[in-house]
């Protein structure tokens, strides 16, 4: 179940230069996500995919052309206001998860919302709310060397849902995990979509993690090439999706 | 305290440096603790480079503390006061300044001579003199521990004249006085020539040739300055002086040079210019005239000779020694910098702004930096001043330099002042990374 649209990409172009050489990666490229859904994005390497979510996620600016996330030209704003965006809006995923080996899981978590002015118990109640979500509250004080490879990826998931954004997007998430843990991953994002109605972007190069995206896109030499799926959705989120949903992970203003 | 503070614009910088520093580490603990404590846990992931930044710092605060000191003592006592300033009158024509006694005659305020045109502008204790007496325990074997330098003064001017020593124990000074034969050691003095408080000394001159004295030590010093000095009555010396020309039937050689210095002290730079005026052109002082001088002039005349070296440590050695610190600190910071790359990015990602990353960076390098300066001074402080007994660099007449309070601002501004120039750079690269080019590397 999708709505308006809350990612509108309008004519992108992005060139990187190489010495003499500008290279093209995407070239007009136009895309929009109805809130809610799940999108996957594919095609092969060098075809644009993680150049492309970078711009939705305000990593990276186009050379050409507009992103817009709900009402919001994100591809106008400052470095810094950026940054201030991202921290309410997006919750990104990496296929390397890139957790800070100092900090343990909770401290991890956490670290989003030191940007935002909650009190101390606000977020801790979060951060607890999103680790049960993946269910790692037994595993929080655990720094990311002890915990396995899906573990340490329920804690990137954790630390990028834990703001409540608007737009959840990972690139390739199961990239790094073997098969058992990648299907551990790809069911906890099916109900981060159903059970929290968020809209997921998933960039992927695995054919079995893109079937469970209502849509996939193909990018091909930095043009799109769309087809519609209707991969199933996995049936009814659990507990602590749903839970997240009763405790509020509370939207951080917009 | 306050306008020695304003005397010097050094040490003042060091104090703004270490006031802003404290109030800005206090304003971010209260304010994010939790950053705070991400800072101290980036510190300690690599426990053993942060040792040896923090140990190099330490030195390098060490040395520089110890230098400074040296200097600041030296540009303290050369820097004109605004008031309250002392006057130093000696000989104009000859070095070493060897007056007549009745010179002191007519600046001694409780003097009948007392030049009236001095009246209102010195008071009975604004007034002092010197004689120097340099002599020896055992006049056949001349060593170091044997030597005795002493000030020969009136006693009731110890507290109102000599630097350092207004809080002496009044009773001290009292028993002084009332021992006609009374000499005060320093500790160090005290200690090199292995005596006690109560017993006697025999002193033979080296420049009072025939004038040798038996003193019983009434007291010591206090440790510091005067550690290697002793004081002794005029009263007793003037005497002596008296018995050699009656025992001799001639006056000592030196009987009218035993003045060696007047001290005199002023209100201020008005006064002092009229005080000037009127002695040296005074008629009284004509058959050996005299020259006034602020006592920072006069030390500065007896600093020339080293002016040289004072400028290269000033202006080569110090700079140089927090270049290094700088280049230390800029150096292991770039490493660690450099190591957290994808990291830095990672917070990029998390929606934290280059600002921030740049204020974590420099929080690092200054919390290291400053409590290893911070450290390091009060270990400097604590050892020059209370375990070694000063700096024994002898240079003019001192004998030994201590660590003023303030150093402790010096090590404190020093380290964490040399952290943030030499991180602001690796900082400043990690604001500015570029979060897609490291991830496209990552991946």
């Amino acid at each position: 179940m999708t709505g308006q649209p809350i990612v509108r990409v309008r004519g992108i172009h992005k060139y990187f230069t190489r010495g003499e050489e500008k290279i093209d990666v995407l070239k007009n490229l136009s895309l929009e996500v109805p809130e809610g859904e799940f999108l996957g994005l594919m095609g092969p390497s060098g075809s644009g995919k993680t150049t492309l979510l970078n711009l939705i996620a305000g990593l990276d600016r186009p050379s050409a052309g507009e992103v817009w996330i709900r009402d919001q030209l994100i591809s106008k704003m400052s470095e810094a206001d950026l940054a201030s965006w991202r921290t309410r809006n997006i919750g990104f995923i990496f296929q390397f998860y890139h957790l800070l080996p100092v900090l343990t899981a909770y401290e991890n978590v956490e670290l989003p919302l030191l940007l935002l002015p909650l009190s101390s118990a606000e977020r801790q109640k979060q951060v607890l709310t999103a680790l049960d979500l993946v269910s790692l509250t037994n595993r929080m004080h655990h720094r990311p060397g002890q915990l396995s490879g899906g573990q340490q990826q329920r804690v990137g998931i954790a630390r990028a849902v834990v703001t409540d954004p608007t737009l959840i997007v990972a690139d390739e998430p199961t990239g790094d995990l073997d098969a058992h843990s990648a299907e551990e991953i790809l069911n906890l994002l099916c109900e981060l979509q159903k059970s929290l109605r968020k809209t997921i972007l998933l960039v992927t190069h695995d054919p079995r993690a893109a079937e469970r995206a209502q849509r996939i896109v193909h990018l091909d030499k930095g043009r799109l090439v769309e087809g519609d799926t209707s991969t199933a959705i996995r049936p009814a989120p659990v507990g602590a999706a749903a839970g997240m949903q009763e405790t509020g992970i509370k939207q951080q203003g917009t | 305290m306050i306008d020695e503070l304003l005397a010097n614009p050094v040490t003042l910088l060091c104090v703004v440096i270490s006031l802003a520093v404290v109030v800005a580490g206090l304003v971010f603990a209260v304010t994010s603790p939790r950053m705070l404590l991400l800072v101290i846990k980036n510190l300690r992931r690599n426990l053993g480079r942060t040792t040896i930044t923090c140990l190099a710092t330490m030195v390098l605060v060490a040395m520089v503390t110890m230098i400074w000191t040296v200097i600041y003592t030296l540009d303290m006592v050369t820097t004109e006061k605004s008031k309250d300033f002392k006057l130093v009158v000696t000989e104009r024509w000859q070095i070493p300044s060897q007056m007549p006694p009745t010179h002191a005659d007519y600046l001694n305020p409780e003097s009948p001579k007392f030049l009236p045109e001095l009246k209102g502008m010195i008071g009975p204790n604004d007034f002092m003199t010197w004689s120097f007496y340099g002599g020896t325990l055992d006049p056949t074997k001349f060593t170091r521990e044997n030597l005795l330098f002493m000030f020969v003064m009136n006693p009731k001017h110890i507290r109102s004249m000599m630097d350092d020593l207004d809080t002496l124990d009044p009773a001290l000074v009292k028993k002084l006085g009332d021992t006609r034969t009374g000499v005060l050691l320093g500790p160090e003095r005290l200690a090199m020539i292995n005596k006690k408080v109560g017993e006697r000394i025999k002193v033979t001159s080296l420049n009072y040739k025939g004038i040798n004295l038996e003193l019983e030590i009434v007291g010591e010093l206090p440790a510091g300055r005067y550690d290697q000095s002793a004081i002794m009555s005029d009263a007793y010396f003037n005497d002596e002086l008296d018995k050699y020309a009656r025992t001799t039937g001639q006056k000592h050689p030196l009987d009218n040079k035993r003045l060696n210095l007047i001290w005199l002290r002023v209100r201020d730079r008005e006064t002092f210019s009229k005080v000037g005026e009127i002695v040296e052109n005074s008629p009284y002082f004509a058959d050996r005239p005299v020259k006034v001088e602020t006592a920072s002039s006069g030390i500065g005349t007896w600093l020339a000779p080293y002016a040289d070296i004072l400028w290269r440590v000033r202006w080569i050695v110090v700079p140089a020694i927090i270049v290094s610190m700088t280049l230390v600190v800029a150096n292991a910071i770039s490493i660690s910098v450099r190591e957290r790359m994808t990291e830095m990015a990672v917070l990029k990602v998390l929606g934290y702004r280059p600002g921030t990353i740049l204020k974590l960076v420099l929080g690092e390098s200054m919390l290291v930096g400053g409590l290893a300066g911070l450290g390091s001074a009060v270990l400097t402080y604590a050892l020059v001043n209370f375990a070694m007994g000063g700096i024994k660099f002898p240079i003019a007449f001192f004998p030994a330099f201590f660590v003023p309070a303030w150093g402790i601002a010096w090590g404190f501004a020093l380290g964490a002042g040399t952290s943030a120039v030499g991180s602001f750079l690796p900082a400043w690269s990690a604001r500015s990374v570029k979060v897609s080019e490291v991830f496209s590397k990552v991946t």
